[in-house]
């Protein structure tokens, strides 16, 4: 069930925790989820490596409607290149007012799932188009 | 990325974790401002321009969009849901996953002030195991809550076996009741 109208909703959840407690109360509602709610995947990371990490974001974006997105692995290392961010893209679509930092999710949350993973995670662009990488300790992302 | 694909899941984890850390009267707003007039404008868009056609329009392509096991019934005056099989509800017990412990609640939630600012009212109940039924009217009609099967006749949920196996919550005129069985 991957509705696309649900990232209405992520949006509007990330505006209402902002606009009412502040920034701070956000970056604490993300790592909260990538602590708790993701806890299995971190288990499932650690347990399977950057196989499982690859396995999971091909499924992942191939069920989110709406992307384009390549993920490969180099070595020690799973990119992840969004050439057109699933979510970005339907609620611009729908001329849906996007949080400034809706992007800033991805860095903290998968940030925290990864270091519950024995991994390190990096991101560069945002904005409806970016990179992500998922190392190894000690892996650089280029 | 937080997807779609799980939404629910996380929905479910952010209410409990809204509840844990600022307590039911930021959850409730939460429902109302942040998914009623935010999220859901769409569906208030409908419903205010259109009335009982824009909940057609609406509920036709959003459960439909969800993949929901249900039956719309329009009659005079009156707009009515049955739901078999909740696509939301049913991804969380699909999936082990129950964070907060009244995940249901969270419709009328987001759908109550949406129906109160347009001048609807609403007669609902759901048993906590992805179904329930929804009879919406204009506020100024007096009718309550129709019997079972006088609506909907062999589809009103409330004639299913496996409908009184769920601890039930009312809502009468969009205000909680007593529960039991309707």
């Amino acid at each position: 069930m991957a509705a696309p109208d649900f990232y209405f909703a992520i949006n509007a959840t990330f505006r209402f925790i902002e606009e009412r407690w502040g920034e701070e109360a956000l970056n604490r509602y993300w790592e909260a989820m990538g602590r708790g709610y993701f806890a299995p995947l971190s288990a499932r990371f650690r347990t399977g490596g950057l196989a499982a990490v690859e396995a999971y974001w091909r499924d992942f974006f191939a069920e989110e409607p709406g992307g384009e997105v390549d993920v490969r692995r180099e070595g020690g290392r799973v990119a992840i290149r969004v050439r057109r961010c699933p979510a970005i893209h339907h609620l611009r679509t729908h001329g849906r007012e996007i949080l400034p930092r809706y992007c800033q999710h991805c860095r903290v949350v998968s940030g925290v799932i990864a270091e519950n993973a024995g991994l390190s995670f990096a991101m560069e662009g945002g904005d409806g188009a970016c990179e992500q990488w998922w190392m190894e300790e000690g892996e650089g992302k280029r | 990325m937080i997807g779609c694909q799980d939404f629910c899941g996380h929905y479910d984890w952010t209410f409990e974790y809204l509840h844990r850390e600022y307590g039911d009267e930021a959850l409730h707003d939460y429902w109302e401002q942040a998914i009623s007039r935010d999220s859901q404008r769409h569906a208030r868009a409908l419903i205010s321009d259109k009335g009982f056609q824009g909940m057609s329009e609406y509920w036709g392509h959003t459960l439909v969009e969800e993949e929901a096991g249900y039956i719309a019934t329009e009659a005079e005056g009156l707009y009515r849901i049955d739901m078999y099989r909740c696509p939301s509800l049913g991804f969380l017990l699909e999936h082990g996953l129950r964070h907060y412990h009244d995940y249901c609640e969270h419709c009328m939630g987001w759908i109550a002030p949406i129906m109160a600012e347009n001048g609807f009212s609403i007669d609902h109940a759901h048993n906590h195991r992805g179904q329930c039924w929804w009879e919406i009217r204009r506020a100024a009609d007096s009718k309550g809550p129709s019997a079972p099967g006088e609506v909907a006749g062999d589809h009103d949920v409330r004639l299913r076996e496996d409908w009184p196996a769920g601890e039930e919550h009312l809502f009468l005129r969009s205000r909680r009741a007593v529960s039991g069985p309707a």
